[in-house]
């Protein structure tokens, strides 16, 4: 009986849902999390968004480099980190203003991106996706060296806030609102380029270098492009999040490995390769994980890690082209059979076409 | 001045030669043919042309400006334009922005007609191998010989000057290979001036073609001449059938 009743919600949430073109259903998607803030959820959901939102820009940001240019870059935190500590210390050794210093960490990754895209592309694959782990490593190693300029283990405490003239609840709302507005911004920058003749060029690097050499296109310039385009927007997640209220912090958690591992989960979860996949796939993990198994259903530590992880374990085994891709198949799909009257095989659809000519 | 000056050119792997003092040259508007039994070093005699392998020793010369060593997306951008021997299309573009691809290099956008926008020239150039129905099909989908004429549109839409096409034939069924040939022949009638190099093993559709050939025999240059002569060369048929008893 629960199989039917499942059933049934999923053929009327294809018949609905899927039925919307993509675009308008992006749009959608946008103007409801835009009105979110109405209904007055909790704080914590809030929080929770707003970091969603900038961790969204930084899966993004990898989608780019991983799921199109095909450059396997397993030290992505690397970008995010060096956007934290380059607001954090400009702020604690100059006192810069917050609309110099996040604007200026974007441009310090963006310009990092260039200089270890030079080392890192000489080396393929595997190789190179060992060498881009190093280096974050290496800037940790560095910033615990230098203990009186960076703080150490402890960090750059106290950073400005973003919104200090508004009053304290508003701040939560207006950060809300800031970081959805870069997503959408830098989320649509993003999908432009990989949609672009440029962005033509990099799938082609992705798939066959060896040719896309032969066809006479410079592939170093490629790759170091979107080595720093990449760079540029996971530095400007990494500069924002330093300054969201609750902590205000820049420390080598920004740093750590596993936001390195973890933007790959977010991403193929949500569809490598699509740019918007990477955003469901940060929005759903972020919010099972910081509300639905902490604020729900309240399981003791190891447990949520392992109900965390079968269920994305799940989710990859069942939709491997990832979430976003699932619900652009079954369009697709809903298009061949509105194409076709019947059903049918794909030689059938292009026989059909033919016969349209 | 020769279009393409290759001389004594000689690549080597560990001990073995697959390339050994080969000179030769092509002309403006020529249409050349190498052949060679399996291994007669052939496709590395492309891959040191097309840059993708670097020469031991010996010096290439196109249009007099000497080329040896250079990467390879610079010869491409030179005038130099080629195929694969094993299709390498980019499966998860669309037949058409398999070729856009090319019109994105330097070389490429530059010879885009001012009359013409990049999507049109992108289709003009399906239109010349007779790919324009396949054109949103992703190239996953698109089968072998469909490939094959692909990689020539992607090759001419860099506008070379000198077109090479590693075993264009390979793989095709007599039909296929029937509409290649008339292809290849269209663009050489269209562009005079294009020199155009062909590697093959199918020597019967080969000699339609070309008006002159170079034979390889274990990375030696062992005859040069006219179709006519060369399949009477003794040295040809002892290469190729094994040694009268």
């Amino acid at each position: 009986m629960v199989t039917g009743y499942f059933r049934r919600a999923y053929s009327s949430f294809a018949a609905h849902v899927l039925d919307i073109p993509p675009r308008l259903l992006a749009l959608l998607l946008f103007a409801l999390l835009l009105s979110f803030p109405i209904v007055n959820p909790p704080r914590s959901i809030l929080l929770i968004l707003t970091t969603a939102n900038l961790l969204a820009i930084f899966a993004t940001s990898w989608d780019l480099l991983v799921g199109r240019t095909g450059q396997i870059s397993l030290g992505h935190a690397l970008f995010f980190g060096i956007g934290t500590y380059t607001t954090g210390l400009l702020f604690s050794h100059l006192n810069w203003p917050i609309w110099v210093t996040v604007p200026l960490s974007v441009l310090v990754g963006f310009l990092a991106a260039l200089l270890i895209g030079f080392p890192c592309l000489r080396v393929k694959g595997h190789y190179l996706a060992l060498v881009t782990m190093a280096f974050p490593i290496i800037l940790i190693g560095l910033i615990l060296y230098f203990k009186n300029i960076t703080g150490g283990d402890a960090g750059i405490w106290n950073l400005p806030r973003l919104f200090p003239f508004l009053p304290y609840e508003q701040q939560y709302i207006a950060e809300y609102y800031l970081t959805l507005l870069l997503l959408f911004a830098s989320g649509i920058i993003l999908y432009k380029i990989a949609n672009s003749k440029t962005g033509i060029v990099m799938v082609s690097i992705l798939d066959d270098e060896l040719a896309s050499k032969a066809s006479g296109i410079n592939i170093t310039k490629y790759k170091l492009m979107a080595f720093a385009i990449s760079g540029l927007f996971a530095s400007l997640a990494g500069s924002v999040n330093a300054h969201l209220l609750t902590l205000r912090v820049a420390n080598i958690a920004s740093l750590r490995l596993d936001l390195s591992f973890l933007v790959i989960v977010w991403t193929i979860f949500g569809g490598l390769g699509t740019i918007y996949g990477p955003i469901v796939g940060v929005y759903i993990l972020q919010i099972l994980d910081q509300y639905v198994l902490t604020k729900i259903v309240d399981v003791p530590a190891p447990w949520h890690y392992i109900i965390y992880s079968i269920i994305i374990i799940v989710f990859v085994i069942k939709w491997p082209r990832g979430l976003a891709r699932f619900v652009t198949d079954k369009q697709e799909d809903l298009e061949e059979a509105r194409d076709i009257d019947e059903r049918g095989p794909k030689i059938w659809k292009r026989y059909k076409k033919k016969e349209k000519k | 001045m020769h279009l393409l000056e290759v001389e004594n050119l000689t690549k080597r792997f560990g001990g073995l030669k697959a390339v050994s003092n080969v000179s030769f040259h092509i002309d403006e508007g020529e249409i050349v043919g190498i052949i060679g039994p399996n291994g007669a070093g052939k496709t590395t005699l492309f891959h040191l042309i097309s840059g993708f392998l670097k020469p031991d020793s010996g010096t290439m010369k196109f249009r007099g400006e000497n080329i040896t060593g250079l990467a390879p997306h610079k010869i491409a951008n030179k005038g130099i334009a080629r195929t694969f021997q094993v299709v390498r299309p980019f499966r998860h573009l669309p037949v058409i922005a398999n070729v856009m691809v090319a019109l994105k290099s330097p070389r490429g956008a530059k010879k885009i007609e001012w009359i013409k926008t990049f999507e049109r020239k992108a289709i003009d150039m399906l239109e010349n191998v007779g790919l324009t129905e396949l054109m949103l099909e992703p190239a996953e989908n698109v089968g072998h010989g469909d490939l094959k004429r692909l990689e020539m549109a992607r090759a001419l839409a860099l506008e070379p000057d000198l077109l090479m096409l590693d075993e264009p034939f390979g793989g095709l069924n007599p039909l296929e290979t029937d509409f290649l040939t008339k292809s290849i022949q269209r663009i050489h009638l269209d562009h005079p001036s294009r020199g155009i190099v062909i590697v093959e093993h199918k020597l019967y559709a080969l000699m339609k073609i070309v008006k002159r050939v170079i034979v390889l025999h274990e990375g030696e240059k062992i005859a040069e001449g006219k179709p006519e002569e060369i399949s009477k060369n003794k040295r040809v048929i002892e290469v190729y059938m094994g040694k009268a008893m």
